[in-house]
């Protein structure tokens, strides 16, 4: 049980990547005080990070 | 400033931990490598993505968020008006409302969800402005109201001991006459070639 496998560690990195990627961008768009930066925050960034939360809980609960 | 520094702190972290786990995934192998994933993977992205939509909320407050759209252009050239019978730009120049989120102070209906309301006519004109393209002449949702200029108003010295507004005050409270029946010169953005600018503080 201790033993994860390979593909939970694949989507782990998946997961992480995503939200990295949506933590980024969405540090990125408070440089400006704009509406399209506040459409790229919750728009791009949010939802990568919610992609990533999403695929990170599912490869816990398959696992 | 402070939710700006948590929210730089969460990130930093976050990317940090999520970085160790994305370069050693079998760290989520013991007991403790499955909790600091779970911070990583999920408190944390949630906490940063919480601070920063509130972070985009007060930055959508502001007068120049306002006038990053090109038809807001007009409004806020009407703040620099040298005539004090201009309302807005006699508050706005005169530092009753604050500068940095002048339009904000006058149009948000202060009412229990003013603000929601407020952003979420925002959102609207999002849509507006980018995809349907907003319209040549552009209008208040409803009458403007006495209440958002009663918010600073009322209790007033000036407001309540000196005529007409002694004489009237209970109409203009209970919005049976409106405050521009007689405070008519506002934006006039059609007026503005003719007007003579101030030139702004440090000039």
């Amino acid at each position: 049980m201790n033993e994860a496998s390979p593909r939970l560690h694949r989507k782990l990195k998946f997961a992480g990547c995503l939200i990295m990627l949506g933590l980024l961008i969405e540090a990125t768009t408070l440089y400006w005080s704009q509406p399209l930066s506040f459409l790229g925050f919750i728009g791009i960034g949010g939802f990568l990070v919610t992609a990533g939360i999403a695929v990170y809980l599912l490869s816990i609960v398959d696992e | 400033m402070l939710e700006n520094l948590a929210f730089a702190i969460i990130i930093i972290l976050g990317l940090m931990l999520i970085g160790l786990l994305v370069i050693r995934p079998a760290l989520t192998t013991a007991r403790g490598g499955k909790i600091l994933a779970f911070i990583a993977f999920f408190i944390l992205p949630i906490a940063a993505t919480g601070f920063g939509t509130r972070i985009h909320l007060e930055h959508s407050k502001s007068t120049q968020f306002c006038l990053s759209c090109h038809v807001m252009e007009p409004y806020g050239k009407s703040l620099y008006v040298d005539d004090a019978a201009y309302v807005p730009a006699s508050h706005f120049q005169n530092n009753r409302i604050p500068r940095e989120k002048a339009c904000f102070t006058c149009h948000t209906d202060y009412t229990m969800f003013g603000d929601l309301n407020a952003k979420m006519r925002g959102l609207s004109h999002l849509y507006i402005y980018y995809v349907k393209g907003a319209p040549p002449k552009l209008t208040l949702y409803e009458p403007y109201k006495n209440r958002e200029c009663l918010h600073c108003h009322a209790n007033a010295r000036s407001f309540e001991e000196r005529s007409p507004h002694k004489e009237m005050r209970d109409q203009l409270i209970n919005n049976e006459m409106s405050c521009l029946a007689c405070h008519s010169t506002n934006h006039n953005v059609e007026q503005l070639d003719k007007a003579r600018m101030w030139k702004g503080p440090n000039a």
